[in-house]
């Protein structure tokens, strides 16, 4: 039952990285970093659990706060980037 | 597909090889490691790299000349590289040579004469103390160039985003609001906890300083400056260096080795632990300062047009 959970969140995570690669627009590329950033957590508590390891608890936590800042960040730096920088399809999301 | 001239998509994948990195410090039971990579490379470094590109470009300009004499010189780097791993020990080996120099006598000798049922807090800040005070100097050093070089200067104003700007939606303020005090507790957490399981001084000082980027990113450019003012931070950042300096040269006074904790108390391991609390409190003080310069640094420039 673990090992089927580990492995489910495995694939998702390589179908987010394929997302993060092809990813026509910034929002996919972002929003695939931050999926995979949510299934690490996933993976590092699962795989925490399968070790009983509870240190690694901790590190899933941090992962979380990471995830959660790299996205604002990253949010920011599209509000701050300069107008000619931003290409079409974002002001059409917009 | 490999090759990309987009920066911004070259750092988010950036962010997602550390997070695979801190995976497989995971699959190798390296639990503290995968703290400082989380805390480090996926976690700040995005934060700093997408500074940096605000600043400069978001594109990269197509290279001056032709890739093949880097490409040469790669292949035949990693060739040697690879090369070399043949007659390396295979992985886990415990006759490898690095397990049979000094990590018997740490793992036999270290619960006795530290007393930390943390290993790797133990050889990091006891053992090793000089090799750990060398890397927080580093550090030091690294951020003391990277201000002579931008400087922290006053926060220019934005220009304002046309609508819908992230300092305005109520649930990020809120969420983030009530995040950031256990967000620093939980960095004090990993700062104090850091003898009994995984942590110390370097990812509380990441931690600390994320907090407080947080807050400065959703609540505007200047908020943090108000909290922890740019002229504190040099000074803190020398604090920190001369706290773990200062540790090793009270036992020198004492009439032991520097960095021999053993003579701060008259219970030699209780001795160790005074000194490893304070030196980690040295170099947690250190990293987040420096950090958070850097994030001034960066944050307050003008973009140029």
């Amino acid at each position: 039952m673990l090992l089927a959970a580990i492995v489910a969140v495995l694939i998702t995570m390589v179908l987010a990285l394929i997302r993060a690669f092809l990813g026509p627009t910034e929002y996919d590329r972002m929003l695939a970093a931050n999926a995979f950033g949510t299934k690490t957590v996933l993976l590092i508590a699962l795989g925490g659990f399968a070790l009983s390891w509870n240190s690694f608890l901790d590190v899933a936590l941090l992962y979380a706060l990471v995830n959660f800042v790299g996205t604002i960040a990253v949010m920011r730096f599209f509000e701050y980037s300069r107008p000619e920088d931003e290409s079409g399809d974002v002001e059409d999301i917009r | 597909m490999i090759r990309l001239r987009d920066l911004f998509a070259v750092v988010i994948l950036f962010g997602i090889y550390s997070l695979m990195t801190a995976a497989l410090f995971m699959d190798l039971d390296a639990v503290d490691v995968a703290f400082t990579e989380a805390a480090v490379g996926a976690g700040i470094t995005t934060v700093l790299m997408l500074s940096t590109l605000r600043l400069t470009s978001r594109w990269e300009n197509s290279p001056a000349h032709s890739p093949v004499l880097p490409l040469v010189v790669v292949s035949i780097t990693g060739a040697a590289l690879i090369y070399a791993t043949l007659d390396a020990p295979l992985l886990g080996d415990p006759a490898a040579p690095a397990h049979q120099h000094v990590a018997p006598r740490y793992i036999q000798q270290g619960p006795v004469e530290v007393g930390m049922p943390n290993m790797v807090t133990a050889v990091l800040a006891s053992y090793r103390g000089y090799d750990t005070f060398g890397e927080t100097f580093v550090i030091f050093t690294a951020g003391i160039a990277v201000l002579l070089l931008l400087g922290i200067r006053q926060p220019q104003p934005h220009p304002r985003p046309r609508r819908a700007a992230i300092g305005d939606q109520i649930v990020l303020r809120v969420v983030v609001k009530l995040l950031i005090p256990l967000i620093l507790l939980y960095a004090l957490y990993v700062q104090i906890h850091g003898d009994y399981g995984a942590g110390g001084g370097f990812q509380a000082g990441v931690i600390f300083a994320t907090g407080l980027v947080l807050y400065d990113l959703v609540f505007g450019e200047d908020c943090a400056r108000l909290v922890v003012p740019a002229p504190w931070l040099p000074r803190l950042a020398s604090l920190g260096v001369l706290l773990y300096g200062g540790v090793g040269i009270v036992s020198l006074l004492s009439g032991r080795p520097f960095l021999d904790y053993s003579a701060l108390s008259h219970d030699p391991v209780h001795g160790q632990h005074m000194g490893v609390l304070l030196v980690e409190l040295g170099v947690g003080i250190t990293v987040f300062s420096i950090i958070l310069a850097i994030y001034y640094a960066l944050s307050g420039r003008k973009v140029r047009v």
